[in-house]
């Protein structure tokens, strides 16, 4: 009955295999950071939107007033003889 | 070189970037969702790089990954699948001659649909072939190939699953045979013409069999299979794999195991295709044990809508494997329709998570907490430079553990989800109470009945729940991924690193010593995955600590890498430990890792067990948020094309789609615990959409849920408006509900309302649906800026079409509105309340000062008040005349709106009704307040302008007819003569005062005196309020003013002629702050102090405002002058004329006892028509033209009042016939209410406008009075008036 196993040459990928943990250490690192970094974007990207979203607000408001006054000027200015006595 | 890396990443998180947003949604963005671990992205090439001799078995692996992947998309393209015959086109009777044109269209589109279904049946035939050949392949006793590994055995597996999904929906979907015949007609029809048609006939009818026989999939597999007799072994030990994967449940998570329970039961049937194959089957796994599993979950989830079960499986499948059929007690399982009542009961005990969501949300609150403590030790850990090894370990080992229990927690979550899915997919329900009564009558399609009405509104909030539990720990998971990577990485690092490294090495040492074979396996293990140079880049100090405590544990210790094993040393770890246990026999009897037989002892055994099943579940935690993504993917709740299918429509309406029907829930039910999880079943649309997009690659799916999540949006954003907007105004209402009311009340505590939480939901900037980013905070202001503006024009709607006692009602339901506008400030940014009153009162404009409210206001008196009304002198009210009105009034009609226009909660509608129903009737102070509330310094002047001018004007139309009356005066009346007593001075009265031909005139003349007479009492009691208002208003400013009291009460100013207090106090600290050296705006502070001093200024002005009751009688004493010449004559004599006057007086007091006559006569009629008013525009008019005390001497009533007090002293003296006077009592009794009425107008008179030296008022060309000015009697004030229109 054969069994299975039996590296063939044992050694050989013993060193190997200790040379791919140590190049993968590399790679992990490096992957994780751009990962990380994409994060950060995506963080980013997500805050940025809300204080925009709460600016854009502000300016929302403030631009309703202002067709407000314009409105009240207008009226005003349509009929300038009040303006003049 | 890693360092700068670190760095610049470390330096990232120095960004601030805190958000208000709440996470009330589902994990959203995923960084990476690609399988790296569990599916290895390249095809396991580095396996051969370990030597051990596996390339047959990987190239098998791959053969079967690729068939299994296409065999997905199969199967999507089946489930999707559409009949095409509903929207053929049919030809109208006189385009006959065209239908073989029609015929070859209709074939051409339909061909393309059946080439699919023809690959379909292509590639199920090669699957089979090559999967029974792999099987066959690695069955093979001798063993000249190394395997079948463990991935290997899962590979084959998968397939046997999709093959089974396939068979199964091609039985299910109806409508493909139908095209199919549909498509072969057409054939027929365009063949006709063509050559050589039978190769492509015998192709149909090839597939016209493969489509119509059920299990056509299963039978052929069946028959590949079993040309060659030697597979039973390797459907052996899948099937031993299977049950115990299952029994143990521990590597398993949902999508996996829900694979082995559907691949079961078909894999039974065919390794029991004979005798001997069932007997040595059941040597192995007990038949108790394949039953227990197939009783355990009789309905096992397939398709999103559509379910497997093992029992109907088993027997119909019996009818086509003879063999099978003797397997009698597998046959008797019942199928989930045929479930006694008593276990359906069970089961559905079992199957529904409203049975479960308590122990679901401990757990949930238990994991939450442990799992964000853990993140914080390992955020501490970070944070530290140097941390004790020992510790670093136990922070990332529970990390990973805390990781393992959510991938369990989810995985159990969700696979509930599907399950009830799946059991109510089952048991549709039976008795459909419908929620609208008039759809009674309609049948409901099958999907209605196992979605809509089956579930109860507790199960919709179990449900909600749930799937807010696992987005939420989802998102949670997700949140934390590249965070928690490295130390997962370490974690599995070490654990392998633990294990091939002592374990190993103890077993190595102590039981394998003596087995070669074996031995030399576990040293392959060591060789493959063992990092022995992992502490050689430590710092030799470390080394030091860590062999110090290295003897202590006695073991090789060696550093942590963040590096997690590879998914070819996964695979390859498996299949030497399978090797170990199973010895390469497929023969071996018992179970995996069962004890019999064996060489290997019990202890190592369960080792080897323990760390089989470990590494099988490393791999789904390296595919972190791949693992994440699936486990908390919902989307499946929205698909239901099998239904669709078979209820022949195009798509269900929304109150079907489950989704919907769980936001709707939520909304509906009001239930403050669950709004903040109203976003999550919007995640379900995600994921449906992502899913109909990545998965089953169908454009038309995703426009139809995206058409969905629109509509679905839009009602949920106005359903929410709605909701926020009660309840605000219910608690604005509920606050301004008198305390003392709400205590003194039994059931006061239906006035309160229940809190309920909207800030998480008002500060959702971003909500994500469908890619899309939709804010949902500016979403809610602008809707709520317009239902505010809408409140506002109902309000005033509802105003104008009510009398002017309405006023009162007006002003509280704007203060509930004002008030919920001030609640809901304080969590969104709406428009003030100030600014949209003003839009709706259209009173924008700078130069008008009419507002619509005002102009309503003086309409309504202008129509209403004044002609209806009638003054009543002691409660200072004026209420309706009971008569008919005199002016016919038209109002438009109540305007109807939602209780929340109002206050609400109908109960709070109730309240605030009741409370405005009190002054409904009547208009005094109360609605003098509300006005002046209301309409504010503004148009208040306008009001009283205009009102002024009435009464100028009333003046005016009443001069003609007082002439026309002055001319019907007789030319003398003498004094009335005592001798005839009352009855006599009655006749002479009635003589002389019969007006002749103008008789008509009195009543108009009345009506406009009593019009002015209510004018000025409404000035007076405006006078009144404005009083109290602005006494308060001084009491408020003047400290601030600098005014105190002086000793004689008048007002004096506490700082002579230098700042006031405000002013002093802007200054100072304006100068304080601007010489400190630190202040960045110093111009700021300078402009605060100036607007003090304005403010200043401002207050002081409004100081000294005059009385508008003053004003009012100036205005009219003015009016009066342009007829005083003929309403007053200067006798010629120069004496006072008795008898030959046609003074005003003389008219007023001719008119004043007609009426008291007459309302003597006709039992107080014509009071009510005039009411005390008259008396009030009489007397002023007479006073204001000087004529009090002519008016006192010569009045006809006084006189008959003297004669009768005569006429009383005379007969009470003589003791004779007291009734002579009787029959005139009730008249002298009214003359002498009237006698009273009048002195108490001259009297007020008096004292608000001394006429003694003509002492008037002047007024202003601005129309401000002028106080005490002297000016001649004879000169016309009238002239300065401002005029209108002048």
């Amino acid at each position: 009955m054969a069994r299975a196993g039996g590296i063939t040459n044992a050694v050989n990928v013993g060193i190997a295999v200790q040379a791919d943990w140590e190049n993968r250490e590399f790679i992990s690192h490096i992957s994780l950071n751009v990962r990380r970094l994409f994060e950060f974007l995506v963080q980013f990207e997500a805050t940025t939107k809300s204080k925009l979203a709460s600016l854009n607000e502000k300016l929302d408001t403030l631009e309703r007033r202002l067709e407000l006054l314009e409105v009240q000027v207008g009226t005003a200015s349509a009929n300038p003889s009040l303006f003049t006595s | 070189m890693a360092v700068p890396v670190e760095e610049a990443i470390a330096a990232l998180s120095t960004f601030s970037l805190e958000d208000e947003q709440a996470e009330v949604q589902g994990p959203g963005i995923w960084v990476s969702s690609e399988r790296g671990a569990t599916d290895s992205p390249i095809e396991y090439s580095d396996v051969s790089a370990y030597r051990l001799s596996l390339s047959e078995d990987t190239k098998a692996l791959n053969q079967l990954d690729a068939l299994i992947q296409e065999g997905k998309e199969m199967s999507a393209v089946l489930y999707t699948y559409r009949s095409c015959v509903k929207a053929l086109p049919q030809l109208p009777d006189s385009m006959k001659q065209s239908q073989a044109d029609l015929y070859l269209e209709t074939y051409q589109v339909l061909d393309l649909e059946m080439s699919r279904l023809r690959e379909i049946q292509r590639w199920q035939a090669s699957a089979a072939s090559k999967l029974a050949a792999d099987m066959q392949r690695f069955s093979r006793p001798e063993r000249r190939i190394n395997g079948p590994t463990i991935t290997h055995l899962w590979s084959m597996l998968k397939l046997l699953d999709v093959l089974v999904q396939l068979d199964h929906l091609k039985n299910a979907k109806a409508t493909i045979p139908n095209d199919f015949s549909w498509y072969k007609r057409t054939f027929t029809q365009v063949s006709v013409q063509w050559h050589d048609t039978d190769a492509m006939r015998e192709e149909l009818d090839d597939l016209q069999i493969f489509l119509s026989t059920r299990w056509a999939i299963l039978l052929n597999l069946h028959a590949e299979m079993f040309r060659v007799n030697n597979v039973e072994d390797i459907l052996q030990v899948l099937i031993v794999f299977a049950v115990e994967s299952l029994e143990l449940d521990f590597a398993l998570l949902f999508p996996e195991r829900h694979i082995l329970l559907r691949v079961l039961p078909v894999l039974v049937v065919l390794a029991t295709s004979s005798e001997k194959d069932s007997e040595s089957l059941y040597k192995r796994v007990k038949i108790n044990r394949l039953i227990n599993v197939f009783k355990n979950d009789p309905v096992i989830p397939a398709f999103p809508d559509l379910h497997l079960s093992p029992a109907a499986i088993m027997k119909e499948l019996s009818i086509y494997f003879q063999k099978f059929s003797s397997q009698t007690r597998l046959l008797t399982l019942p199928a989930p329709h045929e479930l006694p009542p008593r276990e359906a009961q069970d089961y559905q005990r079992h199957y529904l998570i409203i049975h479960h969501i308590g122990s679901i949300r401990a757990e949930h609150d238990d994991f939450i907490i442990r799992f964000a403590s853990s993140m914080n030790q390992l955020l501490l850990l970070k944070s530290i430079e140097s941390a004790d090894i020992e510790w670093c370990k136990e922070v990332k080992g529970s990390m990973y553990d805390m990781v393992v229990e959510g991938f369990q927690l989810l995985s159990k979550w969700t696979a509930r989800v599907w399950e009830q899915c799946a059991w109510k997919f089952s048991r549709p329900c039976k008795d459909v109470i419908p929620t609208e009564p008039h759809d009674s009558s309609a049948s409901f399609s099958d999907y209605e009945k196992v979605v809509r009405y089956n579930y109860s509104p507790d199960e919709r909030k179990a449900l909600v729940e749930l799937v807010g539990y696992i987005k939420s720990v989802g998102s949670m998971m997700q949140r934390c991924d590249t965070l928690v990577a490295d130390a997962l990485w370490e974690t599995i690092h070490a654990e392998v690193q633990d294990f091939v490294q002592n374990t190993l090495a103890t077993m190595l040492k102590t039981t394998f010593r003596k087995k070669k074979d074996l031995s030399r396996i576990l040293s392959d293990m060591r060789t493959l995955s063992a990092d022995w140079m992992a502490n050689t880049s430590r710092p030799e100090s470390d080394l030091q600590a860590l062999q110090h405590g290295g003897e202590e544990s006695k073991g090789i210790l060696f550093f942590p890498r963040p590096v997690a094993p590879t998914a070819a040393q996964v695979h390859c770890l498996q299949f030497l430990i399978y090797e170990v246990v199973s010895g390469g026999n497929l023969r071996k009897p018992g179970g995996l890792f069962g004890n019999s037989g064996s060489e290997v002892p019990v202890n190592d055994l369960k080792q080897l067990e323990t760390f089989f099943y470990k590494l099988g579940f490393f791999l789904h935690i390296l595919d972190y948020s791949a693992t994440v993504a699936s486990l908390s993917d919902l989307g499946f709740l929205w698909f239901r094309e099998f239904y669709l299918e078979s209820s022949r429509v195009i798509q269900f309406p929304i109150e079907c789609s489950l989704p919907w029907m769980l936001v709707d829930y939520v909304l509906e039910s009001q239930n403050a615990g669950l709004l903040e999880s109203v976003l999550m079943p919007f995640d379900i649309y995600n994921d449906s959409a992502q899913q109909a997009l990545v998965v089953l690659k169908q454009r038309f799916l995703y426009d139809e849920i995206e058409a969905e999540v629109d509509h679905c949006f839009d009602i949920f954003v106005s359903k929410l408006c709605e909701t926020i907007f009660t309840y605000y105004k219910s608690w604005a209402a509920s606050e301004l509900l008198d305390p003392s009311f709400l205590f003194a009340l039994d059931n006061g505590e239906k006035y309160s309302i229940q809190p309920m939480r909207f800030t998480a939901l008002l500060k959702m900037t971003r909500v994500k649906l469908l890619g899309r980013t939709i804010n949902l905070r500016s979403l809610i202001a602008e809707r709520m800026n317009k239902i505010f503006r809408e409140n506002v024009e109902f309000l005033f709607d509802r105003f104008e079409s009510q009398d002017l006692c309405a006023v009162v009602e007006l002003e509280k339901l704007l203060d509930v509105l004002k008030h919920a506008h001030e609640l809901l400030s304080k969590d969104l940014s709406v428009d003030s309340f100030s600014l949209m009153l003003n839009e709706m009162q259209e009173n924008i404009s700078l130069v008008s000062f009419s507002s619509r409210l005002g102009s309503q206001i003086w309409s309504e008196m202008q129509n209403d008040f004044l002609p209806n009304f009638i003054l009543c002198n002691t409660t200072q009210r004026f209420i309706r005349s009971s008569k008919v009105p005199l002016v016919p009034v038209q109002k438009p009609s109540v305007p109807y709106a939602k209780p929340n226009f109002y206050c609400g909660t109908p109960d709070l509608n109730l309240a605030h009704q009741s409370f405005a129903r009190l002054h409904s009737g009547f208009f005094g102070i109360p609605h003098m307040f509300s006005i002046v509330k209301l309409l504010g310094s503004r148009s208040l002047p306008w009001l009283i302008r205009a009102l002024l001018d009435h009464i100028s004007n009333k003046i005016t139309t009443l001069e003609p007819m007082i002439t026309g009356l002055q001319e019907a005066l007789p030319k003398s009346i003498g004094l009335l003569p005592f001798d005839g007593g009352v009855t006599g001075c009655m006749r002479l009265v009635k003589e002389h005062l019969n007006w002749g031909a103008k008789s008509e005139l009195k009543t108009e003349v009345l009506r406009g005196i009593k019009e002015i007479g209510s004018v000025l009492y409404w000035m007076g009691l405006l006078d009144i309020v404005l009083r109290e208002v602005e006494t308060s208003h001084f009491m408020q400013t003047a400290p601030w003013l600098g005014l105190l009291p002086g000793a004689e009460g008048q007002v004096l100013h506490s700082q002579g002629g230098g700042d006031s207090p405000i002013v002093s106090l802007f200054k100072s600290a304006s100068a304080a702050i601007v010489s400190n050296p630190v202040c960045q705006n110093a111009t700021s502070f300078s402009i605060l102090s100036k607007q003090a001093e304005a403010a200043d200024l401002l207050y002081k002005a409004n100081l000294n405002t005059g009385s508008v009751l003053e004003y009012a009688l100036a205005f009219t004493s003015a009016a009066l002058d342009k007829y005083c010449s003929k309403w007053s004559a200067m006798p010629k004599t120069g004496f006072v004329d008795i008898t030959t006057s046609k003074d005003f007086y003389r008219i007023y007091s001719g008119l004043q006892i007609g009426y008291l006559e007459e309302s003597v006569q006709l039992s107080s009629n014509s009071h009510e028509v005039l009411g005390d008013s008259v008396a009030w525009g009489g007397c002023t008019i007479i006073y204001l033209l000087g004529q009090q005390l002519h008016f006192e001497l010569f009045d006809f009533s006084h006189q008959v009042l003297n004669v009768a007090e005569v006429e009383t002293a005379s007969t009470a003296q003589a003791h004779r016939n007291p009734h002579l006077v009787q029959g005139w009592d009730t008249l002298i009794e009214s003359m002498k209410k009237a006698r009273r009425l009048n002195n108490h107008v001259f009297s007020m008179l008096k004292a608000r406008c001394p006429l003694e030296d003509k002492t008037a008022c002047a007024i202003k060309q601005s129309g401000a009075p002028l106080h005490r000015i002297r000016f001649e009697n004879t000169v016309s004030a009238f002239e300065t008036l401002p005029q209108k229109g002048a």
